[in-house]
């Protein structure tokens, strides 16, 4: 009898695959191991390249490439009907997902289709005693950690937040990329892309250091971010900054923005609110700078530094100047 | 332009929440609850495309009767109408079986245009409700818009993407999630808001008058379930105060930004 399998979904970026594809890989590896089940990446496109080796070596024993020329940019649409159509010959155990902004558009559309049960943002994945899969989601601004079951059908979907497992080499015997050719005829999508604006960004989930700038210090953006660079850390924000348009969406912390899990985060004139609480609650050590002392963000520090960033910032250029 | 059909939830303040261990279960006594904030930006966008391309704004929420006051706040906003859908039998859904059930809703209510989501919500926070939604009333789906542009029939959008954004069109109907923060929503208007208290009358539906299979809403239709609540231990903080004049403060944040290298 053939071993179940735990399907993860390897997401592209267009050359590579996205790290949280392969760090949920890494972890598919740990419970197939745990549950006796082989762990198969799933990538759509019009080539598969180099990038099923890629994926074998970071724990899939297997890769599917599901083949055509249709598929080579995602649309919600084509995509939901090619994997539907090839979980469904299948039936995996489980499905992972990154819960990206192409994931998390995916698994409901798809995870609708499959009527099967879906868990979001997933911070710890692990299989219970009866064999399911059991999806840790932190709630009601990290109080609590929920886990979450499918009981009901197959396959078992979650999305999994970046930057939750890390992404690790393993050594292979022989794995193999099976090509499907799929031969689609047109696309079924309503929604076209009219144009398209990506930057390339460092992926702040991973940054090591991370120096983030809030409301309180919206007119000294360029010291902060300058500050960032002399210290060699990540510039982060906060959503307001974001939402004024005066940095990149790729920078904002949160739970609509990035979680991190730097070891030292250093926080400018930030309140606190309910959404910034979850970017930060991976963070080894916070240090907040805020004129506030009543400020939410103190009871979230280690360090609690009442006083005017104003005051403080050029000190600190100088300080990081000198070194 | 036909109804725009905005899905809006209550959801409790989160710094009212407090978890028990004790009894495993959230307190919610005394918890003040609101609009949930990305749907108040999906009202405020629907008043807008509303107020350029004409067309109805119905607020479609599901819970508990209680719920019918945060409602009047949306309708004092501007919103024509809103609907309720409260039954026991939908208590205990996950995102499918609400889902199913506001598909069911929005089948009934019928003739329309878009239909608007919060990005996500504040408790649940999985987002997945917007796509679920488009696949069971088979519409196009556009996640994460923060700009909308109604041209005749023809729908534009900026959706974000890793890294930037999108600019998408499609034709109507269709489903769209809304950026949490994309505009300032518009405060209640006094004179409508005491008219929405006194003669408004909120539509509410229960699983009789939907065509839905009880079945397959709340609890019963649900395919995952919550096994256990576990406090969720992030790093406890130490919560050091660092006094002294700026130059001593600074000081030691030099000190702990050299221990980290």
């Amino acid at each position: 009898m053939n071993r179940k399998e735990i399907w993860v979904y390897l997401e592209r970026n267009p050359e590579e695959i996205e790290d949280v594809s392969l760090e949920i890989l890494g972890r598919a590896k740990e419970l197939g191991k745990k549950s006796d089940m082989s762990v198969v990446g799933v990538m759509l496109g019009k080539e598969p390249g180099n990038l099923g080796d890629i994926a074998l070596k970071h724990g899939a024993d297997k890769v599917i490439f599901l083949k055509d020329s249709l598929l080579e940019s995602y649309s919600t649409e084509d995509y939901t009907k090619a994997l539907f159509e090839i979980i469904n010959k299948r039936m995996p155990e489980i499905f992972l997902l990154g819960a990206t902004y192409q994931g998390r558009d995916l698994a409901g559309r798809l995870s609708a289709r499959l009527r099967t049960g879906l868990t979001a943002n997933v911070v710890s994945l692990d299989i219970d005693t009866d064999g399911y899969l059991l999806s840790g989601v932190p709630g009601y601004g990290s109080k609590v950690l929920a886990e979450i079951i499918c009981v009901r059908n197959k396959p078992q979907m979650s999305t999994v937040r970046p930057g939750i497992f890390s992404k690790k080499l393993i050594p292979i015997k022989a794995g193999i990329v099976e090509v499907l050719d799929l031969d689609l005829q047109g696309s079924v999508s309503r929604v076209r892309v009219v144009s398209r604006k990506v930057e390339k960004h460092p992926d702040l989930s991973r940054a090591e250091k991370v120096i983030i700038a809030g409301n309180g210090v919206e007119g000294n953006l360029d010291m902060v971010a300058k500050m960032a660079d002399i210290f060699g850390a990540r510039l982060g924000v906060s959503r307001p900054i974001a939402d004024k348009g005066k940095a990149s969406r790729e920078l904002q912390v949160g739970s609509t923005g990035y979680s991190l899990n730097a070891k030292l985060v250093l926080i400018f004139g930030v309140s606190g609110a309910e959404h910034f609480l979850p970017g930060i609650a991976n963070c080894q050590t916070v240090i907040s700078i805020n004129m506030d002392r009543e400020s939410d963000i103190f009871e979230y520090s280690d360090y609690c530094v009442v006083a005017d960033a104003s005051k403080i910032i050029p000190i600190l250029l100088r300080e990081g100047g000198d070194r | 332009m036909r109804n725009i059909i905005v899905c809006t939830k209550i959801v409790p303040k989160a710094e009212d929440m407090n978890f028990d261990p004790e009894t495993k279960t959230m307190k919610r006594s005394g918890v003040e609850n609101q609009i949930n904030e990305a749907d108040k930006n999906a009202i405020e966008l629907s008043l807008k495309i509303k107020e350029k391309n004409g067309g109805r704004v119905v607020l479609l929420s599901m819970g508990p009767p209680f719920f019918e006051q945060y409602l009047k706040i949306g309708i004092a906003m501007g919103a024509d109408d809103a609907i309720l859908l409260s039954d026991r039998l939908f208590a205990g859904a996950d995102t499918f079986a609400t889902s199913a059930t506001l598909a069911a809703a929005i089948r009934k209510i019928g003739d329309y245009d878009l239909v608007l989501c919060g990005e996500e919500t504040s408790d649940g926070g999985t987002g997945q409700v917007p796509s679920q939604l488009a696949e069971l009333l088979d519409l196009p789906q556009m996640l994460f818009v923060s700009e909308v542009d109604v041209d005749g029939n023809n729908l534009k959008a900026k959706r974000t993407i890793k890294g930037g954004y999108e600019i998408v069109e499609s034709g109507m109907p269709a489903i769209l999630s809304i950026e949490l923060g994309i505009n300032q929503p518009r405060f209640p208007d006094f004179k409508r808001k005491r008219w929405a208290d006194k003669e408004f009358s909120l539509t509410i539906w229960s699983a009789s008058s939907l065509e839905i299979k009880p079945e397959l809403t709340g609890t019963s239709g649900s395919y995952t379930i919550v096994k256990r609540l576990t406090e969720y231990f992030t790093h406890q903080r130490q919560r050091i105060s660092v006094e002294g004049t700026a130059e001593q403060q600074a000081n030691k944040i030099m000190e702990i930004l050299r221990e980290y290298g």
